[in-house]
């Protein structure tokens, strides 16, 4: 596992998402990436059950549950206290149990409607790097461009954020000025999957936040 | 083909998998002789039998009475400190006389060391814990524990720890995807092999809870 | 006299069978060994013994019957000699004996043992003779003591062992209907793992407790409610591995 970066690209006035997804997917293989297929990163919220009056019993905890293509066999759980559970597959399974209920019994989470947010798009390879150019959806409504890059042989940040930058610049320009905040926060320490996926929710979080303030409150 | 029937299961939230269970004990002055044996009848016969040490939490999480109680076993190696591993079973089918072993469904999940923080923080609370010792043993896809149950007497202390009984626990599963009844046949056949030092049988699991309760 | 050699002719025929019965399973079984070895094992080794053994005791049986004439009684006498090979004795004999000449004749009809075989058993017989009757008494006394000493070294051991076998079927039984369900329920339930902690009633008041942690930080410490614990000392919790 490399250090990742993941940035949100911003979309100019007046140019749709597509037309930025397309110039950024030019402008990497103008410097020689190979696209190696496709990838996705999606996320699920799950609140309490506020309806059973479990008030007091289940405490009003966010889950989220996430997936990385990059990480196929693994499920990701982020609670809002920032709790980070990394578990097999199969924990999707749990996860239902936990949200429905069965034989007129309710459930102890319900799904947030309307939550799942997801980003995909193209996979490229340029040598050691991986770089991902995802258009992020929330309830199949176009959210925002969000762009990941991978440098593979390096596991501390320090060591390689001057090459990351050097590349991201290459195609990102100032978006990639500084590292994202988590990963600045750890910079001299090991780069984990879960870093990358609690970038991603941050992201998704903040996507989120946009949509509730750019439109009244419903 | 497997992976999509997973993913299928996964999504329907059906645990795609079910363990047969047969379950028995063995005396401690016995259990020597026992893991001789099954040193003989299984896998690997060569090498020496493969000892683990873990601690085992039980955590439920109950709501209000309109709320089904939802209970994970969670085991932690105390050999290999990393390895976390949760388990949720289904009830017991106890079935007629025709089957030979309990059938429940189960899923079976590797997850970090984050699980008990997280499993605090979403409303779980720790039921009760034991540490268990012992030794496991496979063939084929037969699976064999032979386990010492200690009681902790501080919680969270695995070092501080009584037998809870004189004997050793022996569980003979196999864990296989839903819909082949003849394992049971085979787990049948390998149990008599067993006898008479361990009788493995199928343990009537509503009964035990009907008496905890 | 033609009575006498009627029966004796029916004997004869009656010999060759049971004879050449014995030699096709001797033949059978030289097969085995040579062919077989391989796989061949004791138990089928065994059964073609038991079954030479019964051929030849019925072949015993023939020769001592009633019905056969004392064979002693009967001459045979060669009337032809003849040094080129004879055909029609090859196929007689299946191929072992191609001529029946004087060097042959002989060996073939002979009565008594060979000369060598002849002397040991003389020798032996005047050595038996050589012995007082004393000397016989004693020797036959000390056979006995050393075969009734090994009966009785038999004897006991084979007690012992069915003493050890009953004793295994009588053994203390080595699993206990009692300790596997105490083991299967503390698994499942907690039934015995829980008893001699402390617990604190379950909610409601552990919501209350929820909800007072900060103004009340001395319950949090309570052992059993470990969320709150988790609340009150996030940096404390029990399974946090430093």
């Amino acid at each position: 596992m490399g250090v990742v970066c993941v940035y949100a690209f911003p979309v100019p006035e007046g140019k749709s998402g597509q037309q930025v997804v397309d110039s950024l997917q030019k402008q990497v293989e103008l410097l020689g990436a190979v696209k190696t297929g496709n990838f996705s990163v999606d996320c699920e919220t799950y609140q309490a059950n506020t309806q059973a009056g479990t008030l007091t019993t289940t405490p009003q905890r966010l889950i989220h549950v996430l997936h990385n293509s990059e990480q196929p066999a693994s499920c990701f759980s982020v609670l809002d206290t920032g709790t980070t559970l990394i578990a097999d597959v199969l924990f999707d399974v749990l996860i239902h149990k936990l949200t429905s209920g069965k034989a007129g019994k309710e459930a102890f989470y319900q799904q947030r409607k309307g939550s799942k947010m997801e980003s995909k798009g193209p996979r490229y390879e340029l040598s050691d790097f991986i770089i991902k150019i995802g258009s992020v959806s929330m309830a199949s409504n176009f959210k925002g461009i969000l762009v990941e890059v991978e440098y593979s042989p390096c596991s501390v940040p320090t060591e390689c954020w001057n090459l990351m930058r050097e590349l991201m610049q290459s195609f990102m320009g100032n978006v990639a000025e500084t590292p994202p905040t988590l990963v600045k926060n750890k910079m001299d320490n090991f780069y984990l999957p879960g870093d990358t996926i609690n970038q991603y929710l941050e992201h998704f979080t903040n996507f989120r936040k946009q949509t509730v303030m750019g439109q009244p409150i419903r | 083909m497997y992976m999509d029937q997973l993913n299928q299961a996964v999504k329907g939230g059906i645990a795609p998998f079910h363990e047969y269970l047969l379950q028995g004990s063995i005396v401690d002055s016995s259990k020597d002789v026992l893991v001789h044996r099954l040193r003989g009848l299984c896998d690997n016969a060569d090498s020496n039998p493969e000892a683990f040490h873990d601690h085992e939490m039980i955590f439920s999480l109950k709501g209000s009475p309109q709320q089904q109680p939802m209970t994970v076993y969670l085991r932690h190696s105390l050999i290999q400190t990393d390895c976390w591993h949760l388990r949720y079973v289904g009830s017991t089918e106890f079935g007629d006389k025709t089957r030979q072993t309990l059938v429940r469904s189960c899923v079976d999940i590797g997850v970090s060391d984050s699980i008990v923080k997280f499993l605090n923080e979403i409303g779980f609370k720790l039921e009760y814990e034991f540490v268990a010792k012992g030794y496991f043993f496979h063939k084929g896809r037969m699976k064999v524990t032979v386990s010492k149950l200690f009681k902790m007497n501080i919680q969270g202390d695995v070092n501080n720890i009584d037998p809870l009984t004189l004997s050793c626990l022996v569980e003979l599963s196999v864990v296989v995807p839903t819909g082949q009844e003849q394992v049971g046949e085979d787990m049948k056949n390998f149990a008599e092999q067993l006898k008479p030092l361990v009788q493995l049988e199928k343990v009537d699991h509503r009964r035990q809870q009907q008496a905890a309760t | 006299m033609q009575k006498e050699e009627k029966q004796l002719e029916m004997s004869l025929e009656s010999m060759i069978q049971r004879v050449s019965e014995l030699k096709n399973s001797i033949g059978a079984l030289i097969f085995k060994l040579e062919h077989e070895y391989e796989t061949l094992n004791w138990p089928s080794l065994l059964d073609n013994f038991a079954l030479l053994s019964g051929q030849l005791n019925s072949l015993g049986r023939v020769l001592k019957s009633d019905k056969v004439p004392s064979l002693k009684n009967q001459l045979l006498l060669p009337l032809l000699l003849h040094p080129d090979p004879d055909e029609n004795l090859r196929k007689l004999t299946e191929g072992r004996l191609l001529f029946f000449n004087h060097e042959i004749a002989p060996n073939y009809l002979r009565t008594k043992l060979e000369p060598e075989v002849e002397e040991k058993t003389q020798q032996l017989v005047t050595k038996a003779q050589q012995t007082t009757q004393e000397q016989t008494q004693k020797q036959l006394n000390n056979l006995n003591k050393v075969t009734s000493n090994l009966l009785d070294i038999i004897n006991s051991t084979r007690e012992e062992w069915d003493n050890e076998s009953s004793q295994k079927s009588s053994q203390p039984q080595t699993s206990s209907l009692t300790d596997t369900n105490a083991l299967v329920s503390a698994t499942l339930t907690g039934k015995g793992l829980k008893s001699n902690r402390t617990r604190l009633p379950e909610s409601p008041q552990a919501g209350m407790q929820q909800l007072q942690k900060i103004q009340n930080p001395s319950i949090s410490k309570a052992p059993s409610s470990i969320k709150t614990q988790i609340k009150a000392a996030s940096g404390g919790h029990p399974y946090q591995r430093t």
